[in-house]
C-alpha cells in the first residue's frame, strides 16, 4: 500500500507508519504468540519459517479453490496443527536435537509449501475483507492506510487469551509448570510430554495462521520469497518480550512499525538504498538480540526448561 | 478426621535390568506411627517409597492399605489414597508463586480456576498452619528451609494422611529440622498423619521416631523399635559389620607457608543477585580447610569462580601471591586442581571416552601431543589404563564413554585426573563424595588426604559436617554467601556452627 | 571404536537415508507417480554416465565446503545456519580483491581472491559465534539474520559501486579477467574447485581428530563447564570454529564467483548455503563425512532437471526429499547403542 507523499505532512506519515505497523505486525504477532506457547511448555520450535510457509500457501490454495478466504485460514490452521504434531513427536523422541529438529521442519515444511504452491504462482485468491478504522478521515490515503485485516483483531484477542490461559487456567498453569521445571510437573501428576505436545502443536497451528495473513491480504499472491525470515525473527521478539504474551503484542507492532518505517521512507521519495532499507528489519532484530541476551545471567521469565535437556 | 491408613508392604521386589534394587522388603506402617527407614546410600530407600508412591510397579510383594490389597499404579492413584512424599528434590515450580503452586498441585482442579474461591480456602488452611508463608511470593525467592515448609503445607493442603519423607532436612539447619520434623511428631501424636521419614541421621530417628527398618544392599536388615535400638546397633544393621573406627592418617606437623589465598571474593548468581560477598580465607601448604555450610548459601557460585567457569564480580585469587586466572599456563604454573560436584555434569565431557577425559588436563603437552600440535592417542590410552588400575576404575575400559560409569566410578576418573597430573600445589573439592558408597567415599577422603601431606594445599566445600570434621585442619563456616565463622574440629562446638550456618549470629 | 560401533556408524545412516527413500516413493506414488521410475531418474541423473557424475560433481563441489561451514563451529558447540551470508560476503570479496588485482598476474589474482574470501566468509560466521558466546544471542538466530544482511548488502553492491554498466536486465559486477579464472578439468565442465573442497574436507577432518586444537574444539563442544574447568580458552575457541567454517563458505563463494559465472551477480545467493545445512546434519559433522553425503545431495540436485522433464515433478521435489532425509537422519540419533550389535546399554540404575 503506497502513499503519495504529497499533501500528508508528517501526520499522514504517521498514520501511514501506524497502519503499516498494524498490518506488519501480524504475521510477528502470530508466530510470536505461537513461540511463545511452545517455549512457555519448555520446548522450542525453530520450525516456524516452514510452518509459516506452509500456513501461507495452504491458506492460499484453498481460498483459491474454495473461493472462501476464511476456509482458507482454517485450512492453514490445520496444516499448522499437522506440522506441528510433527515436531512434537520428533523432539520427544531420545537424542534428537530440538534445534536440529526445528532446522530440518524449516527445510521441510518450505519444501512442502513450494512443491504444492507451484500451481498456485501468480493469480490472485479471493482475500479476506478489510476493516476499516479510518472511517473518520475524510483523506482517502488516510483511509486506506487504515484498513486492517480481521487476522489482527483475532491475534489481539488471541495475545489475552494466551495471558488469560497461563495465569487462569489448569491447562495454562500445568504448561508453565512444565516449562519451568519438568522434573517437578512429574512429581505433580502432570503429563509432561502431554501438555507440551499440545503446547507445540497449537502453537504451530497460530503461527499457520500468521502466514495465512501473507497470502490473504494484498497484494495477495503467493511466491516463494513470501517470507523473508520472519518465522525465526519471532523467535528472537519472544526473547525480547520475556515470554508475555501481552508483551509479545507490543513487540510485534515495534517489529511491524520498523518494517513499515522503510517502506514509508521509500515512498517519502529517499531514493536509492532500497536494499539497506529491506535489510534494516533483520539489522533491528539483531540489535534487540544483543541488546536483550546475556551470557551468563539468565534472562527474567525464561522457562527453567528451555535450552536444558 | 478421618485417621491415616494402615499401610503395610509385603515382600516388595524391584529389578532395573539385572539389578536388584530392592529385594523382598516388607514395611508396616500403623495409624498414628512414625517410622524411619535407614540405610546407606544406594541401599534401595528411595526405590521401596517410589513403589509405595507409584512411581514404579514392585515385580513383586504387594501393598495393603487396612487390609486390602492396594494397585497403586501411579503417583495420583497414591494420592486417592491419602500417600503423598516430599522429596529430595523440590516439586515446586520456581516461577510459580505459592499459591499457584498449592492450587496446582490439588487433583481435582477444575479446568478453568477460580482464583477468590482458591485463595479464600489456601488462607483459611494456612491460619491454622505453624508455618507461614506469603501466598504471593515466588518460589524462586524462597530459601530452602521456606521451600520445604511449602512442600510440607502442600501436602497437609491435599489433605495427605500418610507422609513419606525422603531425606527432608539434607538442606536445612539442625534448628529448621527440629522445627519440622517437631511438627509432624505432633500431628502424629494427634493421630491425624503418619510419617515414614528415610533418613541417615541416627539423632532424627532417635528422637521422632517410634520404629525403624534398617535396609542394606537392598535387603531388610534389621529394625525394630526406637527404644531398645541404639546408635551403634543401627549402624551396625546398615553397614554389616561394625565400621572400624577409621584413622585418617593426617600426618603431624604444622602446616607450611601461606598458599591459595581468596582476597574479598564476590560473585553473582544465575538470578543476578549476588551469591557470595567478600570471601577471604587462607589456605597453608599441607592443609585442609573446609567450609561447612547448608546447600544454596553461595558454595557452588564460589567454587564456580574458583574453577573458572563463573567470573568474579570482584576480588581475587592468589597462589603463592601470584594472581591466578583461569588459563591452562596459570593452572599449570601453580599446579592448581578441582574437583567439582556432580562430576558428570561439571568436569567431564560425557560423550568422550575415560582416557580422553583423563587426558584433559595433559592433552596438549608432551608426550600426548607431538610435533607440537598433534594428538598421540596411543600415548593418551596407554596414560589411562595406568590410571584406571592406580584409582581402581571401573569397568577397566579406557574406550568406555564416561557417561557409561556409575556415579563413584566417574569420581574416581575425574580425581585421578586431577591428582595424576604431577606434584598438586592447591585442590579444591566441592562435596567429593556425594551420593557415593562408602567404599568410594574412604578411597576418595585416602587420596584427599594423601595429597595433604604431601604438601598440598586443600579447601574442602561440603555439606557433610562430618566429612569435614573428620578431613579439615580448620574449618569454616558459610552462611548467607559470606564466611560466619571459623572453628577447628578439636574446638568444635556444633551447636554454635548448627546457628551460624542458620544464620544466627 | 569397537568394530560394532563402526558397523553401526555406517549403517545406521544407510539405513536412515534407505527408509527416507521409501517414504519419498510413497509421496511420489500417493501422487500418482510410480517410485520406481522416479529412483531409476534419479539415478539416471545423478549416476548414471559420466555426463551425470559431471552434473553431480559440479553441484556437489560447493556442498562440501558449505557443509564444513556448519560443521566445523557445531564440533567446537555452536550450530549456525549462516552459510549462505558467509557464501555471498566471501564471494563479494573474492570480487573486490580480483577486480583490484586485474593488472597483476593470474595466480597472485587468484591468491588475492582467496585470501579475500577466506576472510569476509570467515569474519562473517566468527561474528555470529562471538555473539553466542560473548553476548549470549544465540547463533542460529544471528546467523539467519546476518544471511538477509548479506544479501541485502550484495544487492546494493552490485546495483551500486561495483555494477557493471553494461550488465542491463542483470545487475551484476564487473567481469574478472578471464586468465583470472578457476580452470575447468579438460573436456568436462567440472572445475578445479572440486579439489579445493576435498581438499577443505580432508584438512577439516585431520584438524578435528589428530590436532590438538581438534581436541580442545572437541572439548569445548562436548561440554562448556568442563572445557573452562581445564583452563582452555573457550571464547577462542568458537570464534576462530566459526571463523574456519566461515572461511569454507567463502572459498564456495569465491568459486561461485571465479569459476561458474565470471563475475557477482545476483547467482551468487543459490541456496547452496542452506542446502550446506542439511549436508552437516546429514554427516553427522564429520567432515569427512561430507564427501560421500556431498556427492549423494549432488546427486539428488542433479536429478531435478529430470524428474522435471520426466515425470512433471516440480524442481521443489528434490527440497521435498532433503528435507525428509533430514527428518530420518535426526530420527536415527536414538537408534544409536540401541542395536544388538552393541551387546545392551549399560543401565544408570536408580536406587
Amino acid at each position: 500500500m503506497q502513499l503519495q507523499p504529497e499533501g500528508l505532512g508528517v501526520w499522514g506519515i504517521a498514520v501511514a507508519v501506524a497502519g503499516g505497523a498494524l498490518r506488519g505486525s501480524i504475521p510477528y504477532l502470530f508466530v510470536s504468540l505461537g513461540e511463545c506457547l511452545t517455549e512457555t511448555s519448555g520446548k522450542i520450535n525453530l520450525g516456524m519459517e516452514g510452518v509459516l510457509l506452509m500456513g501461507a500457501m495452504s491458506a492460499f490454495a484453498v481460498s483459491d479453490l474454495t473461493g472462501s478466504p476464511w476456509l482458507g485460514v482454517v485450512a492453514a490452521a490445520l496444516v499448522g496443527l499437522l506440522l506441528g504434531a510433527v515436531h512434537a513427536w520428533l523432539t520427544n523422541q531420545p537424542a534428537v536435537n530440538d534445534v536440529a529438529a526445528g532446522i530440518a521442519m524449516i527445510l521441510f515444511g518450505s519444501g512442502l509449501a513450494f512443491f504444492f504452491g507451484k500451481r498456485f504462482v501468480a493469480p490472485m485468491a479471493p482475500q479476506l475483507p478489510l476493516i476499516g478504522l479510518g472511517f473518520w478521515s475524510r483523506i482517502p490515503a488516510v483511509e486506506s492506510a487504515l484498513r486492517i485485516s480481521p487476522l489482527f483483531f483475532i491475534g489481539v484477542a488471541a495475545s489475552f487469551l494466551l495471558h488469560w490461559i497461563f495465569t487462569r487456567t489448569r491447562w495454562g498453569l500445568q504448561v508453565r509448570a512444565a516449562g519451568d521445571d519438568p522434573q517437578a510437573a512429574r512429581a505433580l501428576g502432570i503429563n509432561v510430554s502431554g501438555v507440551r505436545f499440545l503446547a507445540i502443536t497449537v502453537g504451530a497451528a497460530l503461527a499457520a495462521v500468521g502466514g495465512a495473513h501473507l497470502t490473504l491480504y494484498f497484494p495477495g499472491i503467493w511466491s516463494e520469497g513470501i517470507s523473508g525470515g520472519q518465522g525465526l525473527m519471532a523467535v528472537a521478539l519472544v526473547i525480547f518480550a520475556r515470554w508475555s504474551p501481552r508483551r509479545c503484542l507490543a513487540a510485534a507492532l515495534l517489529f511491524g512499525g520498523a518494517q513499515s518505517l522503510g517502506l514509508s521512507l521509500q515512498s517519502l521519495g529517499v531514493k536509492g538504498y532500497y536494499h539497506i532499507f529491506n535489510a534494516s528489519p533483520y539489522v533491528f532484530t539483531l540489535g534487540v538480540m544483543i541488546a536483550t541476551c546475556s551470557p551468563s545471567r539468565r534472562l527474567a521469565g525464561m522457562p527453567g526448561a528451555l535450552g536444558r535437556k | 478426621m478421618t485417621p491415616p491408613p494402615h499401610l503395610r508392604a509385603v515382600g516388595i521386589t524391584k529389578r532395573f535390568g539385572l539389578f536388584t534394587a530392592v529385594d523382598d522388603v516388607s514395611l508396616d506402617l500403623p495409624p498414628g506411627s512414625f517410622h524411619a527407614l535407614l540405610g546407606e546410600n544406594g541401599a534401595g530407600k528411595s526405590t521401596l517409597v517410589k513403589c509405595l508412591m507409584g512411581f514404579h510397579a514392585a515385580d513383586s510383594g504387594e501393598i495393603r492399605l487396612n487390609g486390602a490389597s492396594a494397585a497403586l499404579s501411579s503417583p495420583r492413584a497414591a494420592r486417592l489414597h491419602g500417600i503423598g512424599m516430599v522429596f529430595q528434590h523440590f516439586t515446586l515450580i520456581p516461577s510459580m508463586t505459592v499459591a499457584e503452586n498449592l492450587v496446582l498441585a490439588r487433583p481435582d482442579l477444575p479446568a478453568t480456576i477460580d482464583w477468590p474461591s482458591e485463595r479464600t480456602r489456601l488462607s483459611q488452611f494456612l491460619s491454622g498452619a505453624p508455618f507461614h508463608v506469603d501466598l504471593d511470593s515466588r518460589i524462586a525467592e524462597l530459601s530452602a528451609g521456606q521451600k520445604q515448609k511449602v512442600e510440607i503445607l502442600k501436602e497437609l493442603y491435599l489433605q495427605t494422611r500418610v507422609l513419606i519423607l525422603d531425606e527432608p532436612t539434607s538442606v536445612l539447619t539442625a534448628a529448621e529440622a527440629d522445627e519440622i520434623l517437631g511438627f509432624l511428631r505432633r500431628l502424629v501424636d494427634r493421630g491425624e498423619l503418619s510419617v515414614l521419614l528415610i533418613t541417615h541421621k541416627f539423632r532424627e530417628v532417635q528422637t521422632f521416631a517410634d520404629s525403624v527398618t534398617v535396609l542394606r544392599r537392598g535387603r531388610f536388615a534389621g529394625g525394630g523399635s526406637t527404644r531398645t535400638l541404639d546408635a551403634a546397633g543401627m549402624a551396625e544393621m546398615m553397614m554389616g559389620e561394625a565400621r572400624a573406627e577409621r584413622r585418617i592418617g593426617k600426618t603431624a606437623g604444622e602446616p607450611g607457608a601461606p598458599r591459595l589465598c581468596l582476597d574479598n571474593l564476590c560473585a553473582v548468581g544465575d538470578n543476578g543477585l549476588e551469591a557470595a560477598h567478600g570471601v577471604s580465607l587462607t589456605v597453608r601448604a599441607g592443609e585442609i580447610v573446609g567450609i561447612a555450610g547448608v546447600s544454596g548459601n553461595g558454595q557452588r557460585e564460589l567454587l564456580e569462580v574458583i574453577a573458572g567457569q563463573r567470573a568474579a564480580s570482584s576480588g581475587r585469587i592468589t597462589v603463592d601471591h601470584q594472581t591466578h586466572l583461569p588459563s591452562r599456563e596459570m593452572i599449570r604454573r601453580h599446579r592448581f586442581f578441582v574437583l567439582p560436584e556432580e562430576p558428570l555434569r561439571n568436569a567431564s565431557v560425557a560423550g568422550m571416552t575415560v582416557a580422553e577425559n583423563i587426558a584433559l588436563r595433559l592433552f596438549d603437552q608432551p608426550p600426548f601431543q607431538r610435533s607440537g600440535f598433534l594428538t598421540d592417542p596411543a600415548s593418551i590410552r596407554e596414560f589411562a589404563v595406568r590410571m584406571i588400575r592406580r584409582f581402581s576404575i571401573r569397568p577397566e575400559d579406557p574406550d568406555a564413554k564416561i557417561e557409561s560409569l556409575s556415579g563413584g566410578n566417574v569420581q574416581r576418573a575425574v580425581l585421578a585426573r586431577e591428582l595424576s597430573g604431577g606434584d598438586v600445589g592447591v585442590l579444591v573439592a566441592a562435596n567429593p563424595c556425594f551420593g557415593l558408597d562408602f567404599k568410594a567415599v574412604d578411597f576418595i577422603h585416602d587420596r584427599i588426604v594423601e595429597t595433604r601431606n604431601k604438601g598440598a594445599a586443600i579447601l574442602l566445600i561440603s555439606e557433610d559436617l562430618d566429612e569435614l570434621l573428620d578431613l579439615a585442619d580448620r574449618v569454616f563456616v558459610m552462611s548467607g554467601g559470606r564466611l560466619v565463622h571459623e572453628t577447628t574440629p578439636a574446638a568444635a562446638d556444633l551447636a554454635e556452627i548448627g546457628a551460624r550456618m542458620a544464620g544466627h549470629h | 571404536m569397537t568394530l560394532a560401533g563402526r558397523l553401526e556408524r555406517i549403517l545406521v545412516p544407510v539405513g536412515a537415508i534407505a527408509a527416507a527413500m521409501l517414504v519419498f516413493g510413497l509421496f511420489c506414488a500417493a501422487l500418482g507417480v510410480n517410485p520406481l521410475l522416479v529412483y531409476a531418474s534419479i539415478w539416471r541423473a545423478g549416476f548414471g554416465s559420466w555426463y551425470s557424475w559431471q552434473n553431480t560433481l559440479v553441484r556437489a563441489s560447493p556442498l562440501l565446503l558449505t557443509g564444513l561451514c556448519t560443521v566445523l563451529p557445531a564440533r567446537a558447540g555452536i550450530i549456525v545456519i549462516g552459510n549462505e551470508g558467509a557464501v555471498v560476503t566471501g564471494g563479494l570479496g573474492a570480487v573486490a580483491a580480483g577486480l583490484a588485482t586485474q593488472a597483476l598476474a593470474a595466480p597472485v589474482s587468484l591468491a588475492a581472491m582467496l585470501a579475500a574470501a577466506v576472510f569476509c566468509g570467515g569474519a562473517w560466521i566468527a561474528l555470529s559465534a562471538a555473539l553466542q558466546h560473548y553476548r549470549g544471542v544465540s547463533a542460529v538466530i544471528s546467523s539467519l539474520l546476518l544471511n538477509y544482511i548479506a544479501i541485502a548488502l550484495m544487492n546494493q553492491l552490485i546495483e551500486g559501486p561495483l555494477r557493471d554498466p553494461s550488465s542491463l536486465n542483470n545487475p551484476a559486477s564487473y567481469p574478472l579477467v578471464p586468465d583470472h579464472r578457476i580452470a575447468y578439468f579438460s573436456g568436462t565442465h567440472v572445475h578445479y574447485g572440486l579439489l579445493l573442497g576435498l581438499a577443505a574436507c580432508l584438512l577439516a577432518g585431520f584438524l578435528v581428530d589428530g590436532t590438538t586444537f581438534g581436541f580442545s574444539m572437541k572439548v569445548a563442544g562436548g561440554n562448556l563447564r568442563t572445557a573452562r574447568l581445564v583452563g582452555l580458552p573457550v571464547g577462542r575457541i568458537a570464534v576462530m570454529a566459526g571463523f574456519l567454517g566461515g572461511a569454507c563458505a567463502g572459498i564456495a563463494g569465491m568459486i561461485e564467483v571465479a569459476a561458474v559465472h565470471g563475475r557477482a551477480n545476483e547467482s551468487l545467493n543459490a541456496g547452496y548455503g542452506y542446502v550446506g545445512i542439511l549436508v552437516a546434519f546429514l554427516a553427522r559433522q564429520n567432515p569427512v563425512a561430507v564427501i560421500p553425503v556431498s556427492l549423494l545431495v549432488g546427486g539428488l540436485l542433479a536429478s531435478s532437471g529430470m524428474l522435471q522433464r520426466a515425470h512433471d515433478l516440480p524442481d521443489a521435489t528434490v527440497s521435498v526429499l532433503e528435507g525428509i532425509l533430514f527428518l530420518f537422519i535426526l530420527l536415527s540419533d536414538t537408534v544409536y547403542g540401541r542395536l544388538k550389535l552393541q551387546g545392551g546399554r549399560t543401565h544408570a540404575v536408580a536406587a
